[in-house]
């Protein structure tokens, strides 16, 4: 009943299309801004680049040749404070890759962290290396945390992250204990953006067989209008493989549902690789037309054999599917390397 | 050194994308039709401004949902204070029983409300929102239940 009520009411909330046209246009200006302000800051930072160098060559030697890159990677992601961030630069080493958290700096309630993962023995760690969902940050205080690849450097084969945390409840977190833990990540990725799906959508026809299944996620920008409030979800039943778009990921079926079109993307690895990918439609003018839904379900679940599924529900009538057509977006994963990383370290204020 | 842009669509094209979630999760928060048109605002020119890269389409929806839960903070005071909102700032909703529920929703500790909005509107599971809010997720079924109770109570008019 509470959920019914509130799906019903939130249906009714959305943001005026005034509103939606003005912010567009603010982000436009902004755009531009944000271009014409970067070239300025160039000079500012020369000084604060040799503090800060100063301070942890004088403070590490050993580390002074990754010091250059650390910096430099610093100031492209937070260039107005890249001089207050704090030297850690406490490490953990496993299964021969070496976790370093070299520096964090703490602004008013956000901590800012930089993370490097090293590969000491072969080449596991590259441009896509991706902590997936495997990191965790434990401290003693509410926080929303990012966590976000910032660079790579080939020579050394050490990726870079920026972990951002903001604390919730006006607590001060200068002193704050922090632990940063890793037990898996996945490198070797690839990914296909925008390509054509080879399958002809004015030969879809009605549904040959469905299921109701019961949703592990529901998402989606109509999902208040067009998914049910119950527990279960119409959706078509797996099939053989009609298309590939990569390895690692089938459509696995197609057709009209009660006047709505449903693809389905089977996934396997999808929690070990991180294996992905959505659809989208694009109209006779170029517009994309995102789905109106998606719900994903798994078979085998807890078993060696688990596929998990997304199935992309369009609202768009079959007499007018022949005027557009399928695209998608894909990533697979082709290494995943376990192991467990964690460094404990204080949150200070930098002098 | 590489720039990292791995999962790629105009700033229009995100706004367009995810205005209606972005905007019902702020106003789940504020329960303010101004309010959350200010912070819809800052939500999408905080996207501009940072420039985010995102392996998939999730991620992107999981940044947004931080980012709209950390700018409803700042709103959340000013909201508390006041003790009436004005008339057009206010939903009509077509529904008795959806009129009274957001006036309990008005009532409901704001720490509670996103993980209901999360839960019974978004569809997450209680180990998704764990991971949206990165708090445990014993944390989020505890929040759930203190949630529907305080509900509960607040529509038998018992608070």
């Amino acid at each position: 009943m509470l959920e019914k009520t509130y799906r019903s009411m939130n249906a009714q909330i959305e943001p005026g299309q005034e509103l939606i046209n003005d912010t567009i246009e603010l982000m436009r200006q902004q755009s531009r801004h944000v271009k014409h302000k970067t070239r300025p800051m160039l000079r500012r930072p020369i000084v604060a680049a040799a503090m800060f160098v100063l301070c942890i060559v004088l403070a590490t030697p050993v580390l002074a040749a990754n010091v250059p890159a650390i910096y430099h990677l610093m100031y492209l992601v937070s260039p107005d404070v890249a001089q207050f961030f704090a030297p850690v630069q406490k490490a953990y080493e496993d299964n021969g890759i070496r976790m370093e958290v070299v520096s964090a700096y703490i602004h008013d309630s956000t901590a800012e962290i930089y993370v490097t993962l090293q590969d000491l023995t072969s080449d596991r760690i590259d441009e896509t290396t991706d902590l997936f969902d495997s990191y965790s940050i434990n401290r003693a205080f509410d926080s929303a945390a990012t966590c976000q690849l910032v660079g790579y450097e080939k020579e050394t084969k050490t990726a870079t992250f920026l972990i951002r945390l903001t604390e919730w409840g006006n607590q001060d977190i200068a002193g704050s204990k922090l632990t940063f833990s890793i037990r898996e990540f996945i490198s070797r990725k690839t990914s296909l953006e925008g390509v054509a799906v080879g399958i002809d959508l004015g030969a879809v026809g009605e549904a040959e067989a469905v299921q109701t299944v019961d949703a592990l996620g529901l998402s989606g920008k109509n999902i208040g209008s067009f998914a049910g409030d119950s527990g279960g979800h119409v959706m078509l039943v797996p099939g053989d493989t009609l298309y590939t778009p990569t390895e690692g990921l089938e459509v696995t079926a197609i057709g009209y549902v009660e006047g709505m079109l449903h693809i389905q993307l089977a996934t396997s690895e999808k929690l070990t690789l991180d294996n992905h990918g959505y659809f989208y439609l694009v109209d006779q003018d170029g517009n994309q037309i995102q789905s109106d839904y998606s719900v994903s379900f798994a078979k085998g679940l807890d078993s060696d054999a688990r596929v998990d599924y997304q199935e992309f529900v369009f609202d768009i009538a079959p007499d007018e599917i022949e005027k557009y057509s399928l695209r998608g977006s894909f990533w697979t994963s082709g290494l995943r390397t376990e192991g467990s990383w964690r460094v404990t370290f204080p949150l200070l204020v930098s002098e | 050194m590489q720039e990292w842009s791995q999962c790629t669509a105009t700033a229009e094209s995100v706004v367009r994308e995810y205005a209606h979630m972005v905007y019902r999760l702020a106003f789940a928060q504020v329960r303010s039709k101004s309010d959350a048109d200010d912070i819809f605002q800052e939500v999408f020119l905080r996207y501009v401004r940072n420039d985010p890269s995102f392996a998939s389409e999730e991620h992107r929806k999981a940044w947004l949902i931080r980012v709209t839960l950390n700018c409803a903070r700042k709103y959340w005071a000013s909201a508390w204070r006041r003790r009436t909102v004005p008339l057009d700032d206010c939903y009509s909703f077509s529904m008795p029983e959806e009129s009274g529920l957001d006036e309990a929703l008005r009532v409901l500790a704001p720490k509670y409300r996103a993980v209901v909005h999360l839960f019974y509107y978004e569809g997450y599971s209680t180990a998704e929102i764990s991971k949206a809010l990165d708090i445990r997720e014993s944390t989020v079924r505890t929040q759930l239940t203190r949630a529907r109770a305080q509900l509960s109570k607040i529509l038998k008019g018992e608070n």
